[in-house]
């Protein structure tokens, strides 16, 4: 066989073969993988590449490609099963600020300087220290902070306001094609769509990208910019109609003399009040 | 406008607004939201009857209004 070609074979075989192997491996962020399963990657690539060129035994190349395969998954599953062997191969997590102030020999065990620690710090928006209640060192060399309980972000439950609970929306439409799949799941089909689309006046070839959230309203993006869509405000008009009700009936009650459609008026505009007050989380977000 | 078309107006649009919370109701993939839309028709449909009984009194008291 010719060289050129046999070569290309080879590249190709192994090039399929490297792909599964990396694919075995495991799915993870190739900036976030750890230092070991990294150094499979590395061998994995250079055995490959020497055996494409024939520089290695075919046979002993493949020893080495499966060993180096076979060797990070079974550490994989045995450190799933035991955490001493978890810890041995990843090593531990290392607690770099603890109650608010830094633990200056665990940054010397990791060789870090205080300019890392402030560099990592910022590189995650914190640019003050004494923000910062609790902060570790991951073992893939990430840096996470726990920051002090009253610089934390405000969440509704901190200010005590009910928010209405909103499951992730649905991509529907994806460059002018209808996906089924999300569309069933919604418990909605292609007729629904199109009689939406039908009735905001948009054609489904013009559509982009179409989402539908959780509460059943939908989102369209459209090839063409210049087209301004009405966007759903039907919630909002919902409420804006419940509080004009409850306003009317408020000034029925003024102006009755009779006093028992005057209790009527008050009692309904009061029980309107309630119920605008529980569905406005639902409404207005 | 007398009083019995002002109160009708009202009933028109609450009528209105139990209509697009029926349809959220339904169309709404959240059992707590759906719950919660759910006591609010009913709520809504009290004041609905309370509202027609209302409208009833004034069209008898007011005959010559009445369809107005």
């Amino acid at each position: 066989m010719q060289e050129p070609l046999a070569v290309i074979i080879r590249s190709l075989s192994l090039f399929f073969l490297v792909w599964l192997s990396i694919r075995l491996i495991g799915k993870r962020n190739i900036s976030r993988v750890k230092p070991f399963n990294f150094m499979s990657y590395i061998v994995l690539a250079i055995v490959a590449t020497l055996m494409s060129l024939n520089l290695v035994n075919i046979i002993s190349g493949f020893i080495v490609l499966l060993t180096w395969l076979v060797l990070p998954i079974a550490l994989d599953y045995l450190s799933i099963k035991s955490e001493v062997i978890h810890q041995l191969i990843n090593g531990k997590e290392t607690v770099l600020i603890k109650h608010g102030k830094i633990m200056e020999e665990n940054l010397i065990q990791l060789r870090l300087t205080g300019e890392d620690l402030l560099a990592e710090l910022r590189s995650k928006n914190i640019f003050n220290l004494t923000d910062v209640e609790f902060a570790v060192m991951e073992t893939n060399g990430e840096l996470n902070a726990y920051l002090k309980s009253d610089k934390k972000p405000v969440s509704a439950h901190d200010l005590s306001q009910k928010v209405a609970p909103q499951a992730e929306p649905q991509t529907v439409i994806m460059d002018g094609n209808i996906l089924n799949e999300p569309l069933f799941s919604l418990g909605l089909n292609q007729e629904w769509l199109k009689v939406e689309l039908e009735k905001m006046g948009v054609a489904l070839e013009n559509v982009f990208l179409a989402q539908v959230d959780s509460s059943g309203d939908l989102f369209l993006d459209l090839f063409d910019d210049a087209v301004e869509l009405p966007q759903p405000k039907v919630k909002e008009l919902l409420y804006a109609s419940l509080q004009k009700v409850q306003a009317d009936l408020s000034t029925f009650s003024l102006q009755t003399d009779n006093k028992t459609a005057k209790g009527m008026y008050l009692r309904n505009s009061q029980k309107l009040q309630d119920l605008l007050d529980k569905l406005r989380p639902y409404l207005l977000n | 406008m007398t009083v019995a078309s002002q109160v009708k107006q009202t009933l028109a649009t609450l009528k209105g607004a139990r209509a697009t919370l029926g349809m959220y109701t339904a169309q709404t993939g959240d059992d707590e939201t759906q719950s919660v839309y759910t006591n609010s028709l009913e709520m809504t449909d009290n004041i609905i009857s309370d509202l027609e009984d209302q409208l009833k009194t004034l069209e008898f008291e007011e005959p010559q209004y009445k369809g107005n």
